[in-house]
């Protein structure tokens, strides 16, 4: 594996403070909620500020580690911090609650995972109830008007990416030069079962985009906005992202954000053009017995 | 093609996704969209040399239970595991997206009557998540499930149906969890690390991938009906999915969201009490969690029937 003195992954507290106003995270605490400090230390939750404005932030913690739950280090979404996570989402809808949508603050999420918690005991407790709480915490945010930009700084990989990043309005990422990974699994895998040769698949990979793993094949895919190229321009890329975004859903213009505007993105951009062709094939099947089933 | 009475006597277990889409509504009712007629595959397998399928593994269309349109999505174990990409991914969004337009449709045309009329969608999910062989495209497309859901909550109720072979596991784990109702059977499972992953990743001694008395009391119907994350358990028979939907469809839009297990703070924090007690207890086998929600001899539950399962279990209490 290559070597990238300049990456960030690991330091998502870093990020944070290369990101917000100086020294305005207020760590654990959203509104007027107060987070127990030593609850899901994988994932922090705060207020901070950008250009002034409060804001929530949701990023991973690489450094910590749990007792309770051994299987949750280096990034590691486990069953705490998915719930910490949905709640941080959750406090930031109340203390807003009565504000119009302009006024709604802008929840951001730095990305840095490997994966959700894989053991026995969250199985047992279900883990995949706490990763879907944070997804649909996001998606009602989203849709209440709360601005969401999502920036991967290291690793957005497969269902912990889905979890932490695929719900946001917007989704950026450093370019590849930083050790920047998105994938579900790495090329080796996927050599692996489909029994190609890496080399075949890497030749493939350059026209299709659809499983191979990298940050230019999500951009093409739609699934990326915009990658960014330096470390010094992610604050800025950030603010200019969220004012789109309002501007976006001040116009009703929801569809263009979150996880459908990333499918006409991808189309757009060449990468995924059968889906939308299946989708309105469907639709005009559907139109042709639509009467049979609403008048039935 | 068995008959449709011959169908809702069968197993649900053995029986393909066709057969489950239309076992779960009405007699000649279901009418199937991009059926395989249409022809309608995945462009990225060819490149990889691996075979299509003509409904891309996935059978979507609508069909009645009464005056209710229920929207189907029934995934198919033997192509692929189930796997989603982006041509099946892309029906089973637009699925929900039909379903969400039908609903405005039937409030404008029967705006007195839309409870009678509300529709349902049922999922038979039979997956183990992403396909690899368009990872990327798949990937985005469990998202926009996600999205799906939330802009059908409180509208369209969604029933997951759980009780085929491959189970329900990776992305389409959190899925599941996410829908308003789940219906299983005992041979249904649910999760979001399958057993394979776990041993692999953490070893033999964390999860024994082989056991599978252990595999079902980890994933299986019974630990999620004791869990309270399945709402209804039934006999591996088509007929009885059949009338769990039919029941649902008949419930007002209130009795489904308390049905829920996330999807709310309230839903959240209740989930919290429950890691809070699993980090405590750090329990070894599921059959920790049974005996301490009054099951005092946990070992005979796997060995019973379904029926008399229900009888006897003791379940997690919600507030």
């Amino acid at each position: 594996m290559e070597e990238f003195d300049n990456t960030m992954i690991g330091r998502g507290r870093d990020a944070i403070d290369m990101i917000i106003d100086p020294d305005s995270l207020q760590e654990n605490v959203i509104g007027s909620y107060v987070f127990d400090p030593e609850y899901g230390m994988g994932a922090v939750v705060g207020t901070i500020k950008l250009e002034g404005r409060d804001a929530t932030v949701i990023a991973n913690d690489a450094q910590t580690f749990s007792d309770r739950f051994p299987v949750v280090f280096g990034g590691i979404i486990g069953l705490e911090e998915g719930y910490k996570m949905a709640t941080a989402v959750y406090r930031t809808m109340e203390a807003d609650a009565d504000k119009p949508m302009e006024e709604k603050r802008p929840i951001v999420l730095i990305v840095d995972t490997p994966g959700n918690g894989p053991g026995k005991m969250e199985e047992i407790a279900g883990m995949n109830k706490s990763t879907g709480s944070y997804q649909l915490a996001l998606a009602e945010a989203r849709k209440a008007g709360h601005p969401i930009v999502a920036i991967v700084i290291g690793r957005a990989i497969s269902g912990a990416f889905l979890c932490h990043g695929l719900q946001a309005d917007h989704i950026l990422a450093l370019s590849k030069d930083y050790g920047t990974m998105i994938h579900v699994m790495p090329l080796t895998s996927i050599s692996r079962i489909t029994k190609m040769d890496i080399e075949r698949l890497e030749e493939l990979s350059t026209s299709n985009p659809v499983f191979a793993a990298g940050v230019d094949f999500f951009y093409k895919l739609g699934g990326v906005q915009e990658v960014v190229n330096k470390v010094e321009d992610m604050r800025e890329v950030i603010i200019r992202h969220i004012n789109e975004i309002y501007a976006i859903k001040a116009a009703g213009q929801f569809e263009k954000l979150g996880p459908w505007g990333r499918g006409l993105l991808g189309e757009e951009r060449g990468g995924r053009t059968h889906r939308l062709k299946a989708m309105a094939q469907m639709n005009a099947e559907y139109e042709t017995v639509a009467d049979k089933y609403i008048n039935a | 093609m068995k008959n449709w009475k011959e169908l809702e006597a069968s197993s649900f277990l053995d029986a393909n996704a066709r057969e489950r889409a239309l076992g779960m509504v009405e007699a000649g009712t279901f009418t199937e969209f991009l059926n395989p007629r249409d022809r309608f595959v995945s462009p990225h397998l060819p490149v990889l040399g691996t075979a299509v399928e003509f409904d891309d593994g996935t059978v979507t269309g609508v069909g009645l239970i009464g005056k209710h349109p229920v929207f189907i999505v029934s995934m198919e174990g033997k192509f692929i595991g189930g796997s989603i990409g982006e041509v099946n991914g892309g029906k089973m969004v637009n699925t929900l997206r039909l379903a969400e337009k039908a609903a405005v449709q039937i409030k404008a045309a029967h705006p007195d009557e839309y409870d009678a009329r509300r529709p349902l969608v049922a999922i038979s999910f039979e997956t183990g998540g992403v396909r690899l062989h368009e990872a990327n495209a798949g990937l985005l497309a469990h998202a926009e499930v996600m999205d799906a859901f939330q802009d059908c909550r409180h509208k369209v109720p969604i029933v997951a149906v759980v009780g085929s072979k491959v189970g329900c596991f990776g992305g389409m784990g959190f899925v599941a969890a996410a829908t308003d109702v789940i219906v299983m059977s005992e041979e249904g499972r649910i999760g979001l690390t399958g057993p394979e992953v776990i041993e692999q990743e953490m070893g033999k001694e964390e999860f024994d991938a082989s056991n599978k008395a252990l595999v079902y009391r980890t994933t299986g119907g019974k630990q999620k009906y004791i869990m309270q994350d399945c709402n209804y358990l039934v006999e591996d028979k088509i007929s009885d999915f059949y009338d769990v939907l039919a029941k649902v469809a008949d419930l007002s839009m209130q009795q489904i969201e308390e049905m829920r297990r996330i999807g709310s703070l309230k839903l959240v924090q209740e989930q919290m009490d429950l890691v809070k007690l699993v980090g405590e207890m750090q329990p070894k086998d599921s059959m920790d969690l049974w005996k301490y929600y009054g099951n005092e001899s946990p070992e005979a539950l796997p060995e019973m029937s379904t029926a008399e399962f229900l009888k006897v279990v003791k379940r997690r209490v919600r507030k």
